[in-house]
């Protein structure tokens, strides 16, 4: 039986960095398919990490001619394998706010047959991005995606940073962020995403300041894939 | 102000909003379709108004008719669409109005492709619409300078009436940075007593017309005699240039945009190992500085200038005459959108030294 993940939120929130990120964490346990649903971004998009993916044996699908210098408001037909039964994991990575995730929408017959507890449904926030930086914005967000997507969303992940300038303070601004959003909304946080020393640092500042597990989840530890430095950007390329 | 973390196209966005910008005319095309995408939601929060246009031709000619009534409008467009523009550029730098338009360039000619590119340069600064007019062209090298320039730009156009071009790049539009905005809820503006807000008969103020029509050649003349002169003031007041280690250097590299980033990381990577190297960055396109370019070049230590770009020679030929013979000036660029890196730079540099 494969477990399936969606992620969405709004443009830039980190969909891309933490799809890569769990497909290659889950590879090490089993087959693992990372679909690139995002329709919207011309660059800096989960496709353009293909080579490193591949290295890994991620099964990666992307939109046709993705990073290919153009650009096609179209899905692969290869999309539809990934709900065919066998084992291990499937992550979609979906394009930016609605309208992005209008194209995860068309999925839903295929979703209705996956039992619950193997869909997980992501919303990713960010605290310090705009459009999505408080929980009314948040919430309006929510409700557009869930409703362009027609999905639910089962889990809030908090992924407070601020790219090469980030710290345990940004995790912070976006603990208030998915405790108000899961207070207001029922859905549980899922986890808190972050390079290893923000997390530990976090983890400490949580312990001192009795911060609630509940709104904390799980620990996410992430390599930074997407959000390179600017060298490494250039000397690896577009 | 809090930093956020903010694209490029969300920055300059929420910066023209900041400057005073209320009105927003586009049509979409890659890669500065984040900047409608904000201005669309944003602007209605703050009574302004975004409007799609039908075509590229609509958006420049309302940006005509926004800023002909005294109001701080702008558009942005991607090299295709900024050809499209043109015409209409033209037409706003013979009325004498203040009007900012963004050009996220890609790779050309013709529909080229989506990635960054910088062969728009001959078109913001040498003209690009017909007949003698300039437009002050900006070329941010980051986010935060990117910022930064928008209240400058709209201070500019309003103070010179002028057009004047943001000559950004892909890269800068699409990719994130940390970044601090700053609030200014009150923007203020210049009076501007030329503008067509309506005629009163029973007033004083005379009728306001803005045209670009002078079929009688003496008229034409000296509306460009108008326009020379305010040039000329331009050229002197509103030059802006990095200039980045270039004292003693032996080499002077010279770029704008995000190409100056590399090679400042090139420049800062020879100079750890006491390799005298600096950069002079042109952050206005338009007027030129002719002056820090040639100052920086013409010091005894200096044995050669490299250009670099992310086009096929264009940056150079501004810099050949500013540097006026004194000096040896090459060139490293490639088109088609292929960044040049680090170390490439550094490796040409290495070999100018041995020659």
């Amino acid at each position: 039986m494969k477990d399936y993940w969606v992620l969405m939120g709004s443009f830039g929130s980190g969909k891309s960095e933490l799809a890569i990120n769990m497909a290659l964490q889950a590879r090490k346990s089993g087959p693992c398919t990372l679909v690139d649903l995002d329709v919207i971004n011309a660059y800096f998009r989960s496709s353009e990490r293909a080579a490193d993916l591949e290295a890994a044996g991620v099964e990666l699908i992307s939109p046709p001619f993705a990073m290919d210098k153009i650009e096609i408001l179209a899905l692969s037909p290869r999309v539809y394998s990934v709900f065919t039964p066998g084992d291990g994991t499937v992550i979609f990575d979906i394009g930016g706010d609605d309208i992005g995730t209008v194209a995860l929408g068309q999925y839903k017959p295929n979703f209705a047959n996956i039992p619950p507890e193997r869909l997980h449904v992501l919303f990713i926030v960010n605290p310090l991005r705009p459009m999505a930086a408080n929980v009314p914005s948040a919430l309006a967000v929510l409700g557009n995606l869930q409703i362009a997507g027609r999905m639910e969303v089962t889990g809030i992940v908090n992924n407070g940073n601020l790219a090469g300038m980030t710290d345990f303070s940004h995790l912070v601004m976006g603990y208030d962020l998915v405790k108000g959003l899961s207070e207001q909304t029922g859905i549980p946080v899922w986890g808190t995403v972050g390079t290893q020393n923000v997390l530990d640092e976090f983890r400490k500042y949580a312990q001192e300041h009795d911060l609630d597990d509940a709104y904390i989840g799980r620990y996410q530890p992430i390599e930074v894939m997407m959000h390179r430095s600017w060298d490494k950007y250039l000397s690896e390329g577009l | 102000m809090a930093l956020k973390l903010m694209k490029g196209c969300e920055a300059i966005s929420e910066a023209a909003i900041q400057a005073g910008c209320r009105y927003f005319f586009g049509y979409p095309i890659t890669p500065q379709n984040d900047v409608p995408e904000y201005m669309s939601r944003r602007l209605p929060e703050v009574g302004g108004c975004f409007l799609q246009a039908e075509s590229e031709l609509a958006a420049i000619n309302m940006v005509y008719g926004a800023g002909g009534a005294g109001a701080r409008a702008m558009t942005s467009s991607s090299s295709p669409g900024i050809s499209l523009k043109q015409e209409g550029i033209s037409t706003i730098a013979a009325a004498e109005i203040p009007a900012v338009i963004v050009n996220m360039m890609r790779g050309g000619p013709g529909l080229g492709n989506i990635q960054a590119s910088q062969g728009d340069y001959f078109q913001a600064v040498k003209g690009g619409g017909h007949g003698d007019y300039h437009a002050v062209v900006y070329a941010p090298s980051s986010i935060q300078e990117t910022c930064d320039m928008m209240q400058r730009a709209f201070d500019t156009a309003d103070t010179y009436r002028t057009p004047v071009i943001i000559l950004a790049d892909g890269l800068i539009g699409q990719m994130m940075e940390p970044v601090e905005l700053k609030e200014n809820p009150n923007p203020t503006m210049p009076d501007k007593p030329w503008a067509a807000t309506g005629y009163d008969p029973k007033g004083t103020k005379p009728r306001a017309v803005l045209n670009s029509l002078y079929i009688e050649t003496e008229d034409l003349n000296t509306l460009i005699d108008r326009l020379h002169a305010r040039y000329e003031v331009i050229k002197q007041k509103e030059v802006l240039v990095e200039c980045y280690n270039t004292e003693g250097a032996e080499i002077v590299l010279c770029a704008y945009g995000t190409v100056a980033r590399v090679c400042k990381a090139a420049v800062n990577e020879l100079n750890e190992k006491g390799i005298k190297v600096g950069l002079v960055r042109p952050i206005t396109l338009w007027p030129f500085p002719t002056e820090a370019v040639h100052d920086a070049v013409a010091q005894d230590s200096v044995k050669g200038v490299l250009t670099v770009e992310m086009s096929d020679g264009q940056l150079l030929e501004d810099i050949r005459l500013a540097v006026n013979g004194v000096k040896p000036v090459e060139f490293m660029g490639k088109a088609g959108s292929i960044m040049p890196t680090t170390e490439g730079i550094i490796e040409r540099i290495m070999k100018m030294r041995e020659a």
